[in-house]
């Protein structure tokens, strides 16, 4: 107990003999040593520096031994990856030698220089990590004994078994890792080889085998036939006909290459008897951007121009206005007016599809449960899948341009509609829902003259996202030849125009931040 | 036949089960006369109301008491059908309302029934003037008339000059008077009231409930008032049901059910209740044989204090302070009979002669 007395006197000191008793019974094994520096830490009273010598000198053995496996990874990662930069050191001195006797100075010069690096590297984290583990030892071994006040059945003490499990667990990964840094390995290429080798019978050295099923890549287990090769003719008449042809070569193939290339087939089947369907997409997507077009690229640049800053004006206030014309400014003087227009156009069209489709479906999520377990899963994938990878599926059904452009930027950005509609029509409070049916609304009432409208905050803010969205996705897109300027930009990376490129990402950029806020000006009005 | 017709509102044993597992959980209450708790273990279904039964006459303004979770609002949503029954019937005009089509029970909720909510369930992004029109343009009327009688639902509730403002910018007292006007707006013949005024401060709740009064005086409306007060269930109610974990335990006249409280559950609830005004002088009045017989002559009751028997115990003591004598209670010009000064001492205790 404290017995605080006032006027500066000594205060007596706790009694600590419980604490120090039960630090003992956790530690076992130098218990004094242990009691004592966890009633330091408990006292706030560790010295910085402290460090747990065992565990410095012991490295991961010594976690094992305490059963602490948080130090033991720590421990044993620190202590592998220094092994494995010096057995590096060794890889690139045997490279050296070899090179020197081929005579190549300049590759003894670039493996000695490895060489060295890796040395160093090998020395410093073994030095560091084992310091870092000295430190971390006591501290965390701390936190250890309070998880074990809490349930006994944790590992205390100290325990020679299991230092069993940590001599295990260095006997599986230490040996492979360490022959993998010192060797070098075989790449995919000439491992298929040795297989097709081996398939036809041939002798193979035995380190080889060894190195490609241990230290390559990983051995391709499942060889299967080559598919079928399918082909589609038009005939005379028009319609399709089926042929079928021997694959070219003999060989079975990788489990890759036989999905890619059914993948293939099945998109070419889809293709040939579904076209009409992918050509009437494209063809409405390209209605829609006509019209859209026929707006901002079709009207002289000065009309266009007057009626962007009047928009803005009107919906975001004169300082909108100000910066609006600002931004047509630098994109007429750096000339980037029609390019610009184009890519306002994409955005324009896609951010219309996406509205159109996204509300019907955030409605559908919000009111069915079929809706939410239909939809919610698609949405998770659209968002989860890299925006580039939507444009491979919009190419291989439509090809390149601007409408594919526009439906993989559609995918991309409808997301948040969905989502942002069906968590403002979730959230209407349901006494107001219940009011309104309490004086006769019909479904279709309820949906349109309570649900939307206390939900149109959300939904307007998923409109904000769609649109910002849109005009990341429609400057990717490029790639795909939906022009516009992220095809000055795509343009610019493949010849090295740096200028050029930063240029025309600053017009994006400006093109980003005009929409964007007068999008939100609109919402907060 | 002719009690039928004033009877507006008849709710005929009308049991509610909420659960998954309803229909069987109500087999199970029938078979082996199960409790709330049982019913909740054994089905995980809740027992919301139990054998209901009470008819609402034109005119009368109903209450509904009972703590929270009593079952009183599942209830009252029962007679617009915004909860279907588990079992038993509603009738509302005579009519079952369990056997309306959709469009059907649309048009009855928003001809003949408004509904007043605790929480207001304003519209926010509407003007007041729209939401009391509310049920008018759910029946597609046309907004010339919408306005017109909006404007005269806010003079009817107080609120002149507000039509044009949003809810939100009107105090928690005002909203609800939107809400009253909201449910008058169809002008219908049912008005149910789920706990108006519980979330009003107490001396706006006062005002609120002496103003609905002299509404409903003039307007001939039929009410079902729930709430969980009993101070306001004796000033509002012509009639109190009183419901205890979804059963109606008991139902009668203020006066009732202060004076032959059924049960010890209710003898605790109206305990603390002054029976000064809800009590009335033919309750404590002794019959002039049995005054005669007792105390001696009434000859010169034509001296003492006058009162109606349904004259309040409040007013019978402003009377007779100050007097020797008793009062003579006089139903249409005949001696109906005497209250002692003892006998409404008594009867101020809470006691009945």
């Amino acid at each position: 107990m404290t017995a605080h007395t006032p006027g500066g006197e000594k205060t007596v000191p706790p009694d600590n003999s419980d604490s120090l008793a039960s630090f003992k019974e956790f530690a076992g094994h130098r218990g004094d040593y242990y009691g004592r520096t966890f009633l330091r830490i408990q006292q706030a009273k560790l010295p910085g520096l402290h460090l747990n010598t065992s565990a410095l000198l012991g490295g991961f053995l010594w976690a094992s031994l305490r059963g602490n496996w948080l130090l033991f990874w720590i421990g044993f990662a620190t202590d592998m990856i220094a092994a494995v930069n010096l057995a590096l050191v060794h890889k690139y001195d045997l490279a050296a030698v070899q090179a020197a006797t081929d005579g190549k100075d300049f590759l003894v010069q670039r493996y000695d220089g490895w060489s060295d690096a890796h040395l160093q590297a090998g020395l410093v984290l073994l030095f560091a990590g084992r310091l870092l583990l000295g430190w971390l030892a006591d501290r965390l071994y701390y936190h250890h004994y309070a998880r074990w006040r809490v349930n006994r059945s944790l590992p205390s003490g100290q325990a020679i078994r299991r230092l069993g499990i940590g001599m295990l667990a260095i006997l599986f990964v230490a040996p492979l890792t360490i022959y993998r840094a010192s060797q070098f390995a075989p790449d995919q290429r000439s491992c298929i080889k040795l297989a097709h080798m081996i398939q036809d019978g041939q002798q193979v050295p035995l380190k080889d085998r060894f190195d490609c099923w241990t230290i390559s890549e990983f051995p391709t287990l499942v060889w299967l036939p080559r598919p079928l090769q399918y082909a589609f003719p038009r005939n005379d008449d028009g319609t399709r006909s089926i042929v079928v042809k021997e694959p070219s070569g003999k060989r079975p193939v990788n489990l890759n290459n036989w999905l890619s290339e059914h993948i293939d087939q099945g998109i070419n089947y889809l293709k040939a008897f579904y076209g009409w369907l992918f050509d009437g997409v494209t063809r409405w997507i390209r209605v829609l951007l006509n019209a859209v077009e026929a707006v901002f690229v079709g009207t002289p640049w000065m009309v266009t121009s007057l009626m962007l800053i009047l928009a803005a004006v009107k919906l975001a206030g004169s300082r909108m206005g100000v910066f609006t014309a600002v931004v047509l400014l630098y994109l007429a003087l750096f000339g980037f007016w029609q390019t610009a227009m184009s890519t306002i156009s994409l955005t324009v069209a896609a951010t219309v599809i996406c509205v159109v489709a996204g509300l019907p479906l955030g409605i559908w999520v919000a009111k069915s449960k079929v809706g939410a377990a239909v939809v919610t899963p698609m949405l998770d994938i659209m968002q989860t899948i890299p925006s580039f990878v939507y444009l491979l599926p919009a190419v291989a059904f439509f090809s390149v341009g601007k409408p594919p452009g526009i439906l993989a930027t559609v995918i991309f950005a409808m997301p948040p509609m969905v989502r942002l509609t069906a968590l403002g029509i979730q959230h209407v409070p349901a006494s107001t829902k219940e009011a309104a049916l309490a004086f006769g609304a019909s479904p279709r009432q309820l949906l349109l003259k309570v649900e939307l409208p206390l939900a149109l905050p959300s939904i307007m803010a998923g409109v904000n996202q769609v649109v910002m969205l849109s005009l990341s996705m429609v400057v990717i897109a490029a790639i795909i030849g939906a022009g516009g300027m992220g095809f000055i930009v795509v343009d610019a990376l493949a010849r090295t125009q740096v200028g050029r490129g930063i240029l025309a990402g600053i017009g994006i950029a400006l093109i980003a931040m005009m929409i964007d806020r007068v999008v939100q000006k609109v919402n907060r009005l | 036949m002719a009690i039928h017709e004033r009877q507006v509102i008849e709710v005929q044993g009308v049991w509610k089960v909420f659960g998954e597992r309803a229909e069987e959980a109500l087999q199970a209450i029938w078979q082996d006369n199960l409790h709330k708790a049982e019913v909740l273990e054994q089905f995980g279904a809740v027992l919301a109301v139990r054998d209901v039964s009470f008819a609402v006459e034109k005119g009368e303004i109903f209450c509904i008491m009972g703590l929270s979770g009593s079952g009183k609002s599942t209830l009252v949503r029962h007679i617009n059908r915004l909860i279907q029954p588990t079992h038993g019937q509603i009738l509302v005009n005579g009519q079952d309302i369990g056997a309306l089509s959709a469009a059907e029970l649309r048009a009855l909720r928003a001809t003949q029934i408004g509904m007043v909510f605790q929480n207001m369930a304003l519209l926010p992004h509407r003007t007041v003037r729209d939401n009391i029109a509310f049920a008018l343009e759910l029946r597609n009327t046309d907004p010339f008339t919408r306005h017109q009688s909006a404007n005269t639902l806010l003079e009817t509730v107080g609120l002149q000059g507000y039509g044009d403002s949003r809810p939100s910018k009107l105090s928690g007292g005002m909203q609800q008077r939107v809400g009253l006007a909201r449910a008058l707006a169809a002008d219908p013949v049912i008005l149910l009231m789920d706990e108006p005024f519980s979330a009003l401060d107490p001396l706006i709740r006062r005002g609120l409930q002496d103003e609905f009064l002299s509404l409903s005086r003039t307007m001939d409306k039929t009410t079902v008032f729930i709430t969980h007060d009993l101070d306001e269930a004796m000033r509002m109610g012509s009639r109190i049901g009183i419901m205890r974990d979804g059963e109606m335990v008991q139902i009668g006249t203020p006066e009732d059910i202060i004076i032959h409280p059924k049960d010890s559950y209710v003898a605790d609830f109206v305990q603390g209740l002054s029976s000064l005004k809800l009590v009335f002088a033919h309750r404590i009045m002794e019959q002039p044989e049995i005054y005669e017989k007792n105390h001696g002559s009434v000859a010169d009751a034509d001296t003492w204090p006058q009162a109606h028997p349904k004259a309040n115990l409040n007013s019978l003591v402003s009377l007779i302070v100050g007097q020797q004598c008793p009062i003579a209670i006089r139903a249409d010009g005949k001696l109906a009979g005497i209250v002692t000064k003892d006998a409404l001492l008594k009867g101020i205790q809470g006691q009945s002669p």
